[in-house]
């Protein structure tokens, strides 16, 4: 197999110059090494940003940095948010789980030695960078030429994501092991697969959506524009909100999904690291994939319940009401073959395993406020800004970062050749744990509090005082959360600096095939020899809870393992 | 007809990828099932185990783009009937002719292919840079249209009918531009070296450029019975 993948053939040797081995290195392990570092500074930099929110929603008085003299520019708190919002979305919902972690163990996964188009990778990996770029500096200019540069940003990035996300699946479809049938598949490569397919998808609605309404704004066009749209409109249909409708449509057809675009791999990351530290095969392997795959079909169907509140068809808001709630049945699945896995097992605690449980946990809590919102009738009874976003942090924001934390941990000795520190680790997680619920289960309270009028004058009172205090509780949760963070950052360079406990190849004595190669994982990954695969991924016996059987190997050579 | 027979492949290739995972066992599918004469020079088994890839990454690209056109139809859609202000754009007549271009320039490029096919490298050239002068003559015809219509004062900004009028055959052509690119590409490149034959590169081309041309049918039925 000389030829086995051309990309092979284009490493940059180490002597290589800074720029072929940094800048236009086209290896995908590289390349998802970048996409983690832009994630993790995206990450920190949104994390201040929603303390700073925070500190200035509950203190207004107070003088706090970046913010002075927001109180005579309410645009720059908006742009701020949205600041918050691109970062926590794009780059690190977004890229961490698919493009970062993808990246790298996809290829690895599968047995293959690069993605199947390796320049493109680069390119889109750059797009994204400028993308980032281009949506920071939006913060920094004045809020209509900001609002320019952020779409076209926003654009740049759909394109990346659409080059990415052709890499994911042509690669999984082609560059597959001898060996590696579809069920053999690792649940992780199957929520990038479909997780791909998705973006695939949407982020094509989200670019015309995109050009359609920089083409507004530079060039006068009339897509979005409503002034001579509204003077034809009966009044009753005049109202706010009613108002750039078309735009709404197509946006939340994209942001609806990508929901499901940031929590996809995090599904797949749970379901490895449950069955990987329970030592037990994952429960019914099959119907997680299938479930998986119901995601994705139902996530692209259910954009129009963000469009309740704008005057629709009358029956159109029931038939989303259902594929919203449906969106329990899949989900449901997960939730039960993950409990499946963990029932009866002998479970390895380590702090990549408590991430996992703590996913599931906040997935559920966060999932449960979502069927009242899937409710069109309850959705506009109850809803205010407070409950929407306490529903949407936990499910999609807290939820999806844990996910990635674990997954982070377990994958650690395979990017940089050491350990994260277990004890700084679970300290960190049970900081964050707490942080998290305390945060987010208050604003679902607030969210409900803000119906008030039904009450009367004074229980009115009442409440806006229980209100402010509840705020207040709020904020002091995020200060403690996001400086808990510190202890991750330090975890997190320290062992990088020290690299003191350097690994055995398989530390977690799990079965895929990144694990058959070294610790960090080799430039050529798999050498010489072209990987061969004989089993499916999940072949732990739980008798014992120490015997397993990695893909890699034959029951020839297994037996001869075992002796 | 063309298009007809280019999804049919399409379909051949992903119905072959979802399936086979046995290590090669099968020959790469491909335009010979199609009965065209296309791809006779691809090699099946070891030489080229990686040309799949790019049929694959064809197909996903162009599910991908279809979508892209699909949210503006969809809006195009929403948007006309959700307003009395639709000033429908008439379509000038040179478009039709334009079509006609296009259609001729897919029979040309499959002409080409069946060149190549038989080995014939000057007639391959021939068939192939028409195929290119065609498309770009096409293009030509459109940038015409556009002036045409801007001397009837119909810009872009003039009302939201116009606008999907200019982003509609806008985008088309910015697609059609690359398919150009990669026309000239399949033209001058060296492919002795490359890990891909002349005759995959040409295959994987002619998709795209199929699909732009039903693409373009479908934009200028919308366009006609939509305005």
């Amino acid at each position: 197999m000389v030829s086995y993948d051309d990309g092979a053939n284009s490493h940059p040797s180490a002597e290589a110059g800074f720029l072929s081995r940094v800048l236009f290195s086209t290896h995908h392990k590289t390349i998802g090494l970048q996409y983690m570092w832009l994630a993790l500074g995206s990450v920190l930099v949104g994390m201040v940003l929603s303390a700073l929110l925070r500190m200035h929603a509950s203190w207004p008085d107070t003088a706090i940095p970046f913010l002075a003299g927001i109180e005579n520019a309410p645009e720059k708190y908006a742009a701020m948010r949205l600041l918050h919002g691109s970062l926590m979305v794009f780059f690190v919902l977004t890229a961490a789980p698919q493009m970062g972690f993808g990246n790298f163990l996809l290829p690895l996964q599968i047995g293959a030695r690069e993605m199947a188009f390796p320049g493109l990778n680069r390119l889109s990996f750059w797009m994204t960078s400028a993308s980032l770029g281009g949506m920071t500096s939006a913060f920094f200019l004045q809020p209509d030429q900001g609002l320019n540069v952020w779409v076209a940003s926003a654009s740049v990035f759909c394109l990346a994501g659409l080059f990415s996300a052709l890499n994911f699946t042509t690669t999984t479809i082609e560059l597959r092991a001898p060996g590696m049938t579809l069920p053999r598949m690792p649940v992780t490569v199957w929520a990038w697969f479909i997780n791909a397919i998705l973006s695939m998808l949407i982020f094509s609605v989200l670019l015309a959506g995109c050009c359609a309404l920089l083409s507004d704004r530079l060039l006068g066009s009339d897509f979005f524009s409503t002034t001579a749209f509204l003077a034809k409109q009966p009044q009753n249909l005049v109202r706010e909100g009613s108002l750039p409708i078309l735009w709404q449509r197509l946006f939340w057809y994209f942001a609806q999904a990508e929901v499901y675009v940031a929590m996809l791999p995090c599904f797949g990351f749970t379901t490895h690291l449950v069955a990987t530290f329970s030592r037990k095969p994952v429960w019914k392997e099959r119907l997680v994939v299938l479930a998986l795959c119901g995601v994705g079909v139902v996530g692209f169907c259910v954009w129009g319940y963000h469009m309740f509140a704008t005057g629709m068809n009358p029956y159109a808001p029931l038939v989303f009401a259902v594929l919203a709630s449906s969106l329990g049945v899949p989900a449901a699945f997960l939730l039960a073959s993950w409990l499946g896995t963990l029932w009866n097992a002998r479970l390895r605690l380590t702090t990549s395993m408590l991430f996992a449980i703590g996913f599931i946990s906040l997935f559920v809590a966060g999932g449960l406020s979502g069927l009242f919102l899937a409710r069109h009738d309850l959705a506009r009874a109850s809803v205010s800004e407070d409950f929407v976003i306490g529903h949407f942090h936990l499910v999609m924001g807290v939820a999806a970062t844990f996910a990635i934390l674990g997954a982070l941990f377990f994958w650690f000795p395979k990017m940089f050749g050491c350990r994260l520190n277990e004890t700084l680790g679970k300290l960190h997680f049970w900081m964050t744990f707490a942080g998290v619920y305390a945060i987010f289960m208050p604003m679902h309270w607030l969210g409900l509090l803000t119906q008030s009028h039904l009450f009367a004058e004074q229980q009115r009172v009442a409440l806006a005082s229980a209100g402010a205090s509840i705020r207040t509780f709020v904020t002091v949760a995020t200060i403690w959360t996001v400086s808990a963070q510190g202890l991750f950052v330090f975890n997190f360079f320290r062992s990088l600096l020290e690299r003191n406990n350097v690994e055995p190849d398989n530390p977690w004595a799990a079965t895929t095939l990144e694990w058959s190669v070294g610790s960090p994982a080799p430039e050529d990954s798999f050498g010489s020899t072209a990987p061969e695969v004989y089993r499916g991924a999940y072949e732990f016996l739980a008798e014992d809870g120490n015997d397993f059987a990695p893909q890699h190997l034959s029951a020839e050579q297994l037996t001869q393992e075992r002796h | 007809m063309p298009s007809a027979t280019s999804t049919k492949e399409i379909e051949l290739i992903i119905e072959h990828t979802g399936g086979g995972s046995g290590g090669g066992s099968l020959p790469p599918a491909g335009g010979n099932g199609g009965g065209d004469g296309g791809g006779g020079g691809k090699k099946p088994g070891k030489g080229q185990p990686s040309s799949k890839r790019y049929f694959t990454g064809m197909a996903v690209g162009i599910v991908s783009i279809l979508m892209f056109f699909m949210a503006l139809a969809s809006a195009f859609l929403v948007r006309k009937g959700a307003s009395g202000d639709w000033g429908p754009v008439r379509i000038p007549t040179l478009l039709w002719i334009n079509t006609a271009v296009l259609l001729i320039s897919s029979g040309t490029l499959e002409l080409a292919r069946r060149r190549l096919a038989k080995e014939d490298g000057a007639g391959f050239k021939t068939y192939w840079l028409l195929t290119t002068a065609l498309g770009i003559g096409f293009l030509i015809g459109q940038v015409v249209a556009w002036r045409q219509l801007a001397r009837q004062g119909i810009y872009l900004a003039t009302n939201s009918a116009s606008s999907f009028f200019y982003i509609f055959t806008g985008a088309h052509a910015v697609h059609l531009i690359g398919g150009i690119v990669a026309l000239f590409y399949v033209a001058r490149r060296n492919f002795s070296e490359a890990n891909v034959t002349r005759s995959v590169a040409a295959e994987v081309t002619s998709y795209y450029w199929h699909f732009l041309d039903a693409l373009w049918l479908f934009l200028l039925a919308l366009l006609y019975l939509g305005k």
